[in-house]
């Protein structure tokens, strides 16, 4: 992993197109700005990572429980 | 130029014709199957919320999803511009939402909404884009049986009517 040490209101480029500025730190908070093209989505790791889980867990049904869940529940 | 009408696709329900007007494009795949881009939609059954998100290239990829909101009316997800710009929405009313859907092994009755990454698909366009969602009001999993009580009572039904059809393609869900 790279490292870099910057202070509040200093920023760092990713490529041409990403820049990331610390704005401000107060005790364990860092606040980030990020300037990012406009098509591109930024997700919080613990948000994308638990997303990913549940796919994962949305493959993992037998086709037995498929079927039982289908005709469980109904549309009303 | 002749337009390919039907592609046959191996699929996690076995081999089935889907029409190429029900393909949906994922420009950035969903999230942990970023490589995958062209999805359809799998009926299960006629009166079913449940749908099956198929991978149009990789046959065990197949997600189970629902409609959310046959259980949760109330439903809201937050599409923020860089996402509008990629689903290429212009209007609101174009949009279909599905959750993905957990089944713990062996115990259907326990299967819950998974509301914090929503498939959102513009249904004018079919581009498909997975959709995190942030500071929700609703919980990460939603117990479909919260809904409802008689789950315990048609698993038994169910157990004795064995097993049932599956219908063949169908892209789901009108515009909410």
């Amino acid at each position: 992993m790279l490292i870099l040490t910057r202070r509040p209101g200093e920023s760092i480029y990713l490529g041409d197109d990403i820049k990331l500025t610390v704005l401000s730190v107060q005790g364990k908070q860092i606040k980030v700005g990020l300037d990012v093209p406009d098509d591109m989505p930024v997700y919080r790791e613990e948000v994308y990572l638990r997303v990913q889980e549940q796919n994962k867990l949305a493959l993992q049904l037998t086709d037995q429980d498929l079927l039982a869940a289908t005709q469980l529940w109904h549309k009303k | 130029m002749a337009q390919e009408i039907e592609r046959t696709v191996k699929t996690r329900l076995g081999s089935l014709a889907v029409d190429m007007n029900r393909v949906i494009r994922f420009p950035r795949g969903i999230i942990g199957f970023e490589d995958c881009k062209e999805f359809t939609l799998l009926q299960l059954k006629e009166d079913s919320p449940f749908l099956i998100l198929q991978s149009m290239t990789r046959p065990d990829l197949g997600l189970m999803v629902a409609d959310p909101y046959t259980f949760l009316p109330d439903y809201n997800v937050k599409i923020g511009s860089a996402e509008q710009k990629i689903l290429k929405l212009d209007n609101i009313r174009q949009i279909a939402i599905l959750v993905t859907v957990t089944i713990p092994p062996g115990r259907p009755e326990e299967t819950s909404l998974n509301l914090m990454g929503p498939i959102i698909v513009n249904s004018r366009s079919r581009v498909g884009l997975q959709v995190p969602q942030v500071d929700t009001k609703y919980p990460n999993r939603f117990l479909v049986s919260d809904r409802e009580n008689e789950a315990a009572e048609a698993l038994n039904e169910i157990q004795d009517a064995g097993s049932g059809k599956l219908a063949g393609s169908e892209v789901g869900a009108a515009a909410k």
